[in-house]
């Protein structure tokens, strides 16, 4: 930083002086100009080259064969086909709406609920105590696993020779089929994809907390308010911010998420796990269908964009730019 | 102070909510160390009989361990070096050059971020089987299987981040223009600039990104199994161990599936407990992860 300093004011100076003519002067800077453009370009070429094959390309790809019927690799047998497979997914007798999507939303919404609770409760506990850093830590362990970890792990622990039977036995309680039984597998699926989140939804939650000023809690401490007091009138409110993000991104990416799913139940049993992302995986990859899977993972798009532009019209209402 | 007084209830429940975070994994470890027979019987039994450690030799033997994590270390390694590249070089042309279209191509960056990742699986398989001259195709990307069964395939749809590029402008503006300036009329080029200025200045925003990037791309499952299924000779470790998980009988192989977890989970955790702040603070930066 030394030579920085040094350098600095000599710039300046060099810079300065008129000494040139005027005319050569602005050629110079234009011509300089024009050199930044192409080494920007240049610095800028694999990144431009890659967003062309791997995002544009493939998007205009999606449209045509969510609009087409083609089975197989020709690209010579791409037949367009108008809305059929739109219409399709949503015709009498489609699993498409119920149950996939159904569970699509309940996915999302149990993940929330849990991972929201969960958070917002230990958060404001782990900023009462000693060894704040290791706490958060701990509980971030989930995030940096894989989920063929986090999915065989819990999975495990469902069995009839599991931990969580294991638990249930022991207080006394007869052995439950989680993943097997139709109406209890889709809730246990929830129950691990949260786990997994709340490492996160603490540390934007902790974010927040930390931004609350303190003289707030010594004003409420002065009046004599109880810790139930402050978290419902003081947390809670100014907590308001990182809340929705926590919501929201939560949300979006519970609509999104399907690996979970496969490494646990592959969608099982019956329908009772399957979600819109993983019939559009199916039904590409195990089927070969590309068109309707196409046209799958484009209404899901639709439903993740209305959500996140109901999220910013909620942020922009509140005026809580975040 | 309100804030600073450490209330037992508060105790109670971090301590209980860390304990269910926590035991799964001990169990995992547990777990592994069970011998056959031992596991996934009933009654239920937390720790095993006797420490075996068989079951890693046999995660080693039975899922050729060597191979799948040379795939991942492969595919893991390309993809952060290119994306610490592309984001560097990225962000440095949009922090710090002037040039036409420079908003257009910021927007665009940002744009990327908001497509769901479900939405390239199918094309960017098709796109990569018609890879032009590849795996036996022609140049109209007909007759070959393409890129899809080579190791490649692994990395390609990762080999840039928009969130990457991002990360790097923000952190990059913040240089000061006349410090660039003052090499420049020392005569370096913008690659020198860049390389030998702003580069070393980064490398917070380095370690948070490569870290970041690193664990992800570990990690990635969905786009590996595609890629997998086509040709196994490329499988990861995360499809290897599921593959396992999935067709062999699982009361038996249970501690040698939780050995290989194990095993696959350690190369992330350390560099994690290590480098933890420069992780966390990308996830607080991406929103969530």
């Amino acid at each position: 930083m030394v030579n920085v300093d040094a350098l600095t004011p000599a710039t300046t100076e060099r810079a300065a002086p008129g000494t040139r003519s005027a005319g050569t002067a602005v050629d110079g800077r234009a011509r300089a100009r024009r050199r930044q453009a192409v080494v920007a370009y240049l610095f800028l070429a694999p990144s431009l080259l890659f967003f062309a094959v791997f995002l544009i390309l493939p998007l205009g790809f999606a449209l045509l064969l969510s609009m087409s019927r083609w089975a197989g690799f020709d690209l010579g047998g791409i037949q367009p086909v108008g809305l059929d497979n739109f219409t399709g997914l949503f015709a009498d007798g489609s699993t498409f709406l119920a149950p996939i999507l159904t569970n699509t939303l309940l996915f999302a919404l149990g993940t929330v609920v849990l991972a929201l609770a969960g958070s917002v409760v230990v958060t404001t506990c782990i900023d009462n105590l000693r060894f704040q850093g290791l706490w958060r830590t701990l509980y971030f362990l989930p995030i940096v696993t894989t989920v063929v970890a986090v999915g065989n792990v819990w999975k495990y622990m469902y069995e009839p020779g599991g931990l969580v039977n294991g638990v249930l036995n022991a207080l006394g309680f007869a052995s439950v089929a989680f993943l097997q039984d139709p109406a209890t597998a889709l809730p246990s699926v929830v129950v691990v994809h949260a786990w997994a989140s709340v490492g996160s939804a603490i540390l934007v939650l902790t974010a927040g907390l930390k931004s609350i000023p303190e003289s707030y809690y010594e004003a409420a401490a002065l009046d004599g308010a109880g810790p139930v007091t402050v978290f419902w009138k003081i947390t809670l409110p100014l907590l308001r911010p990182s809340l929705l993000l926590v919501c929201v991104t939560q949300l979006i990416s519970g609509l999104q998420s399907f690996a979970l799913i496969i490494v646990m139940t592959k969608g099982g049993p019956g329908d009772a796990t399957n979600v819109a992302a993983l019939e559009m995986y199916r039904q590409a990859f195990s089927y070969g269908h590309w068109g309707p899977a196409s046209a799958a993972a484009f209404v899901l798009f639709v439903v993740v964009l209305v959500i996140t532009l109901v999220q910013l019209w909620i942020f922009r209402r509140k005026g809580e730019d975040a | 102070m309100i804030r600073r007084r450490f209330p037992w209830w508060s105790y109670l429940v971090v301590v209980t909510g860390a304990v269910l975070t926590v035991v799964p994994f001990l169990d995992m470890v547990m777990t592994s160390f069970k011998g056959a027979g031992e596991a996934g019987t009933l009654p239920y039994r937390f720790l095993p009989e006797a420490f075996d450690l068989s079951n890693y030799r046999a995660a080693i033997d039975q899922l050729d361990l060597p191979v799948l994590f040379r795939n991942s270390v492969i595919a893991t390694a390309v993809i952060t070096g290119s994306v610490l590249l592309t984001s560097s070089l990225a962000g440095y042309a949009l922090a710090k050059l002037r040039f036409p279209g420079r908003n257009l191509i910021f927007r665009l960056v940002l744009s990327t971020m908001m497509f769901p990742p479900f939405l390239f699986f199918i094309p960017h398989f098709l796109i990569l089987v018609h890879w032009p001259l590849a795996g036996g195709n022609d140049l109209f990307g007909r007759g070959g299987a393409g890129l899809t069964v080579s190791i490649a395939a692994l990395a390609m749809p990762f080999l840039v981040n928009g969130f990457g590029i991002f990360l790097m402008r923000q952190f990059m503006v913040s240089i000061p223009d006349e410090v660039l300036e003052a090499a420049r009329i020392d005569g370096a080029g913008e690659f020198a600039v860049w390389w030998r200025i702003v580069v070393p200045q980064t490398r917070p925003v380095v370690l948070t990104l490569g870290l970041l990037t690193f664990v992800h791309a570990w990690n990635e499952y969905i786009w590996a199994l595609l890629i997998s299924t086509a040709n196994p000779d490329v499988m990861t470790l995360p499809v290897g161990i599921q593959f396992l998980q999935d067709y062999v009988d699982p009361t038996r192989t249970m501690p040698i599936v939780m050995a290989g977890l194990v095993l696959s989970v350690l190369p992330v955790l350390i560099p994690f407990l290590l480098l933890q702040k420069y992780y966390i603070r990308g996830v607080m930066l991406s929103g969530l992860k």
